[in-house]
C-alpha cells in the first residue's frame, strides 16, 4: 500500500485513508453490488451474462451466470456498450444486447432471472460488430452496427421493452454507428469515419440536431472518436479516440449542440477507444484498447480541459491471455471510484482490477495482486457494467 | 462512401454470385505432380504480340479463379510467361470475358480522360499492371489509374517499348482495378514477364536450366482471415494435406530459378533444404534488377509482389531436398504466414517428361558478353552518387474500431492528413523529372507492410536507421510491424529516381498486401515533365 500514497502521508494517515476508501458508499443499503459482463458467446452456443459480487477490497467473485438463450459474436466494436443497467427506484434491470440475433435481453437484478427479450425491426442487425445501447429511465436506444440504425425502445414495467421505431444514421463519409451516450434530452454518437453527431431525444425517437461534423482530431487525420462520456452537468461531451496513442477530444455541448472538439494528447499508450469519468469527475479513465494498460487523465469540469495523470503498468496476461481491452466499470459510485475494472478480451476473458489513488494533483493506477478475475464464460469480453451504476 | 464501406458492399453483393458460375478457367495441375513452367511466349524480331482473355470460375473445392487465358490454337494456356528483350515492342491485347453480374459494388473512375472502355470500376472490370517495368504511366502502357477494360468489349491494346536500358530480370503482370485487385489476383490472375539478358550481367547463369516459378495464394474468401493454400505454377503446395509438388533436378545440377511472389499477402522467407538443412543459394537479382554482385545466402525474404532470381545446386542423388517458405510473423494484427513446403526436389538422372508447356516461340539463346556488363549500363545507374533534391517522410498506419481487425489502412506523407485513397484524389506528392529523392518510410502499424511504387525501382539505403551493406534496387520492400509502446517504428530509407523523362505522369505507390491496397493504403504521385 505504501506505494499508493504520497510520501508526506504518515502511516497513520494512510491507514485512515485506506479505511475510508474501503468503507466508502459502494452501493445503496440493501442493494446488491455487482460487476456484470455481457459474455458475448458466439452463436449457435447460448451466450450468458455473468454477475460478480464486489468485495470490500474491490475484488470480484462470481455470483452467478444467466443464460440468455440467444447468441453473441465474441467481438466487434470497442465502444458499442453491450451492458446497460437501470436502477429506477423499484425497477432494477440489466439489459444485454445479443449481437447474433439483434435482440435485447433483460434480467431482473433481484432474482438474476430473464425478464424479457426485445427486438427491433427486421432490418436492425449487428451481427458483425455488435449492438450497443444507451438508456435513461424512459427509453433504451440500441445502435445496430451492421444496419447502421438506432432503434428506440420504450422502457416498461417488469424490465420489459417495447420497440417504437428505428432511424438510419451514418457518418459524413459513410461511417458506421459506434459509440452512443445520453444526457437529458441529448444523445451523442460517434461513427467509424471520424464524424460525430448529436440528437434531440425529448420526444423519444432521436431527431438529429443537425450538427454532424468531423471531429477536430479526425480532421487532423490521425484519429477518430469512438467511446463517449458526458459530464454530469451536460456541459461537455468527451470522446475517447481510436488512435495509435492516447487521444481524447472534448466538445462543449452546453448549447445543446456539438461544438468543434478540442484534442488532448495524453500519452503513448495505444488507443483510447473506451473512456469513463470518475463519479467525482476529477479523473477520466481511459482504456488503452489496443494497448496493454489503462490511463487516467485529470479533468477540469469548469473548463473541460484534460491534463496528463497516470498510467498503469502493463496489465497481467497481455498477449498470453488477452489481446484487447474493452470497457470500464467502477467499484464505487462516489469519489474516484475506488477500483477500476476493465474487460480483457481473450479466450477465456477476464476482468482486470486496478486500484486508484488520487491526491494533490497526482494519481496512481495499480493492478491488484489477485487481478484479474477470470470470466470463464466469455470467449471475447468487451463490455462490462456496474450495479448500482454511476449516478450520471 | 469511403473504400471500406464500398468494399463491404462488394462483399455482400458480390459474394454469392461466385458460386453460380460455369467453369471458364482451365483445370489446374494435380497435387503431387511434376511442376512445369508456364508456356513461354517469346518476342521475335523485336516484337511480342499476343492476346490474353480474362475469365473466371470456381473450382470443385470452392476456390474462385480469375485467369489470363492464351489460346495456343490447340488449347488454352493460363498466364503464359512473356519473354522480351531490351528494346522490344510488347503488343498485348487483353479481352475481358468475366461472366459475372455485378451491377453493385462499383466505384467511379476519376474525372477527366479515361483510357479503354471507361465506365464504372466493378469486380468484372479489369486492367493490367506490368509490375516493376520502368515504362510510362500512360494509356496503353502501364497506367492503372484510368485504364479500364470492361466485359464483352473488344480487346484493349497494350503497346509499349521495353526500354533499351531496362534491367534484365523477372517482372510480372496482374490486374490493378482499385477495390477489386485482391479478388482477381487471389489464386489466379498473375503471370511472369522476363526481360532477357541476365547472362550479360551474371555470366554464371549462362547455360543453366532456367525455371520460372510463380507462387500464388488462394483463399476461399479472400477478405476473411483463415486457411489458405499456396500454389506453385498453379499446383497446390499444401503439404501434408496434399502431396507435395515435384521439382525435377539432376544430381549436382545447377539451375537458375526465377521466383515471383504473386501472393496477395504472403511474406516468404525462401530456402532450399537438403536433408533438413538450409543450403546456400547464389542470389543473382531482386525485383527484376541484377545485383551488382551475386551473393551467397541461405534465406531470401520475398515480400508479396517481390521477385528473387538465384542459382540452386541440387544435392547428389538419394538426398532429400525441398523448396520451402518459412513462417513469417506479420505482427499482432497481421495474418499468419505459415511455413509451407513449396515443392519436393526430385533428384534423379531420369529424363524429364515432355510437357505441353514447351515454348510457343523460341528466342535465340543469348551468348554471354565477352566481358560482363555492370549495372552502370542499365536504368538507375549511379543513383547512389546522386545528391537528393528532396527528402520525404511517409508512414503506414492502421486504425481499429473493434476486434475484427483494422478498419482503416493509411499510407501518409508526414504532415498531411491521414486518408484512404480515392480514385478522384489529387496527388499527395508532386515532383518533377530529374528529381532524386530520399524517402524515409516508417511502419506505425501492428502489422508488416510491403511498400511498392509503380514505374521505378528505388535503392535501399537504410533499414531501421542503419546503412545496409547491400544497397539493392527494389520495387517492393517489406517494413516490419511495430512491436508496440516502448519500441521504435521500423523503417527504411530509400532513394527514388525520377530522372527518366518517360515516366512523367501520375502513378501510385501503395502497400502490396492487396487487401490494404484495395482499402485505400495507396496514393498518387505526379511527376511533372522537366
Amino acid at each position: 500500500m505504501k506505494m499508493c500514497f504520497r510520501s508526506w502521508l504518515t502511516p497513520v494517515a494512510a491507514a485512515l485513508v485506506s479505511v475510508c476508501i474501503a468503507s466508502a458508499p459502494a452501493a445503496g443499503a440493501g442493494k446488491p453490488h455487482y460487476i456484470i459482463t455481457n459474455d458475448d458467446v458466439p452463436a449457435p452456443l447460448a451466450t450468458s451474462v455473468t454477475f460478480y459480487s464486489v468485495g470490500a477490497n474491490g475484488l470480484l467473485t462470481v455470483k452467478g451466470k444467466v443464460l440468455t438463450g440467444r447468441g453473441g459474436i465474441a467481438g466487434g466494436y470497442f465502444a458499442a456498450n453491450r451492458v446497460n443497467v437501470l436502477d429506477n427506484g423499484s425497477t432494477q434491470c440489466v439489459y444485454a444486447s445479443q449481437a447474433a440475433s439483434g435482440e435485447i435481453v433483460a434480467i431482473f437484478i433481484k432474482t438474476l432471472k430473464i425478464a424479457s427479450h426485445a427486438t427491433g425491426s427486421k432490418r436492425d442487425t449487428g451481427s458483425s460488430n455488435g449492438v450497443g445501447m444507451a438508456m435513461n429511465s424512459q427509453y433504451l436506444y440500441a445502435s445496430f452496427t451492421d444496419s447502421n440504425t438506432i432503434g428506440t425502445f420504450k422502457v416498461q414495467p417488469g424490465c420489459k421493452l417495447k420497440f417504437l421505431s428505428d432511424i438510419t444514421v451514418g457518418g459524413l463519409q459513410g461511417g458506421t454507428i459506434d459509440g452512443m451516450v445520453l444526457h437529458g434530452n441529448m444523445m451523442v454518437t460517434t461513427y467509424g469515419d471520424g464524424s460525430i453527431e448529436s440528437f434531440n431525444i425529448s420526444a423519444g425517437v432521436p431527431v438529429s440536431n443537425g450538427d454532424e461534423q468531423n471531429s477536430t482530431g479526425s480532421r487532423g487525420g490521425n484519429t477518430y472518436p469512438n467511446g463517449i462520456d458526458i459530464t454530469q452537468d451536460g456541459h461537455f461531451a468527451i470522446f475517447g479516440d481510436t488512435a495509435t496513442s492516447t487521444i481524447v477530444e472534448v466538445s462543449d455541448i452546453s448549447s445543446g449542440k456539438l461544438t468543434p472538439t478540442v484534442v488532448y494528447h495524453l500519452g503513448s499508450a495505444q488507443s483510447s477507444s473506451n473512456i469513463m469519468l470518475s463519479p467525482d469527475e476529477t479523473l477520466l479513465y481511459i482504456s488503452n484498447t489496443q494497448g496493454d494498460r489503462i490511463t487516467a487523465a485529470f479533468f477540469d469540469t469548469g473548463t473541460g480541459t484534460l491534463t496528463k495523470g497516470c498510467v498503469s503498468g502493463t496489465l497481467k496476461g497481455y498477449v498470453t491471455d488477452w489481446s484487447y481491452l474493452g470497457s470500464l466499470a467502477l467499484q464505487q459510485t462516489t469519489g474516484t471510484g475506488g477500483t477500476v475494472y476493465v474487460a480483457e478480451f481473450g479466450g477465456p476473458s477476464s476482468i482486470a482490477e486496478i486500484k486508484v489513488t488520487s491526491a494533490g494533483g497526482k494519481c496512481t493506477l495499480k493492478e491488484s495482486p489477485k487481478s484479474p478475475a477470470p470470466d470463464p464464460n466469455s470467449p471475447g469480453l468487451l463490455s462490462i457494467g456496474a450495479f448500482p451504476p454511476r449516478p450520471f | 462512401m469511403r473504400s471500406v464501406s464500398r468494399y463491404l458492399l462488394a462483399i455482400v453483393i458480390c459474394g454469392f454470385p461466385f458460386l453460380r458460375l460455369a467453369a471458364q478457367c482451365p483445370n489446374r495441375p494435380e497435387a503431387g505432380t511434376v511442376v512445369n513452367d508456364a508456356l513461354s511466349l517469346s518476342s521475335a524480331n523485336g516484337v511480342l504480340s499476343a492476346e490474353l482473355t480474362m475469365k473466371h470460375s470456381v473450382d470443385e473445392a470452392g476456390y474462385t479463379h480469375y485467369c489470363y487465358i492464351y489460346d495456343t490454337g490447340k488449347g488454352e494456356a493460363e498466364s503464359p510467361t512473356l519473354r522480351l528483350n531490351q528494346g522490344d515492342n510488347l503488343l498485348l491485347d487483353v479481352k475481358d470475358r468475366i461472366d459475372l453480374d455485378d451491377s453493385a459494388g462499383m466505384m467511379e473512375m476519376p474525372p477527366g480522360k479515361t483510357c479503354g472502355d471507361g465506365g464504372m470500376m466493378m469486380l468484372s472490370s479489369t486492367n493490367v499492371h506490368f509490375h516493376g517495368l520502368n515504362v510510362p504511366p500512360t494509356c496503353h502502357q502501364d497506367d492503372v489509374l484510368t485504364t479500364l477494360i470492361q466485359p464483352g468489349k473488344p480487346a484493349f491494346k497494350f503497346n509499349m517499348l521495353i526500354p533499351a536500358d531496362e534491367p534484365p530480370g523477372l517482372y510480372w503482370y496482374h490486374p490493378h482495378v482499385h477495390g477489386f485487385t485482391e479478388f482477381q489476383v487471389n489464386g489466379g490472375a498473375a503471370g511472369a514477364l522476363v526481360v532477357g539478358g541476365m547472362e550479360k550481367f551474371h555470366p554464371e547463369v549462362s547455360g543453366l536450366k532456367e525455371r520460372v516459378f510463380v507462387l500464388r495464394q488462394q483463399y476461399l474468401v479472400p477478405w476473411v482471415p483463415g486457411p489458405y493454400q499456396l500454389t506453385i505454377n498453379y499446383q497446390v503446395a499444401d503439404s501434408p494435406s496434399f502431396p507435395s509438388p515435384i521439382i525435377k533436378m539432376k544430381p549436382n545440377e545447377k539451375q537458375f530459378w526465377r521466383v515471383a511472389n504473386a501472393t496477395i499477402q504472403d511474406f516468404m522467407p525462401l530456402q532450399v533444404w537438403f536433408n533438413g538443412k538450409p543450403q546456400k543459394l547464389q542470389l543473382i537479382a531482386l525485383d527484376g534488377y541484377p545485383l551488382a554482385k551475386s551473393r551467397m545466402v541461405d534465406t531470401i525474404l520475398v515480400p508479396p509482389a517481390g521477385r528473387a532470381e538465384f542459382i540452386v545446386q541440387a544435392p547428389p542423388q538419394n538426398n532429400e531436398a525441398i523448396f520451402i517458405a518459412l513462417g513469417y510473423s506479420t505482427g499482432p494484427t497481421g495474418n499468419p504466414d505459415l511455413e509451407q513446403q513449396l515443392g519436393r526436389i526430385d533428384v534423379s538422372n531420369e529424363e524429364e517428361e515432355t510437357t505441353e508447356t514447351a515454348n510457343e516461340t523460341e528466342s535465340k539463346p543469348v551468348e554471354p558478353a565477352a566481358a560482363p556488363l555492370t549495372t552502370s549500363n542499365i536504368k538507375f545507374a549511379g543513383l547512389e552518387e546522386q545528391k537528393p533534391t528532396a527528402q520525404r517522410k511517409l508512414y503506414f498506419s492502421e486504425e481499429f474500431g473493434g476486434t475484427n481487425g483494422p478498419i482503416q489502412f493509411y499510407i501518409t506523407v508526414d504532415g498531411q492528413k491521414q486518408k484512404v485513397f480515392e480514385p478522384n484524389e489529387k496527388p499527395v506528392i508532386t515532383t518533377h523529372v530529374g528529381a532524386v529523392e530520399d524517402w524515409y518510410i516508417e511502419n506505425r502499424a501492428l502489422e508488416t507492410h510491403a511498400f511498392h511504387i509503380h514505374q521505378i525501382h528505388f535503392k535501399v539505403l537504410e533499414v531501421d536507421g542503419k546503412p545496409v551493406a547491400d544497397k539493392d534496387m527494389r520495387d517492393t520492400m517489406e517494413i516490419p510491424f511495430w512491436e508496440g509502446p516502448g519500441h521504435p517504428y521500423h523503417s527504411i530509407k530509400v532513394r527514388m529516381d525520377f530522372r527518366d523523362p518517360t515516366i512523367a505522369g501520375t502513378f501510385v505507390f501503395h502497400c502490396h498486401i492487396l487487401l490494404h491496397e484495395d482499402l485505400g493504403m495507396m496514393h498518387k504521385i505526379l511527376v511533372l515533365p522537366k
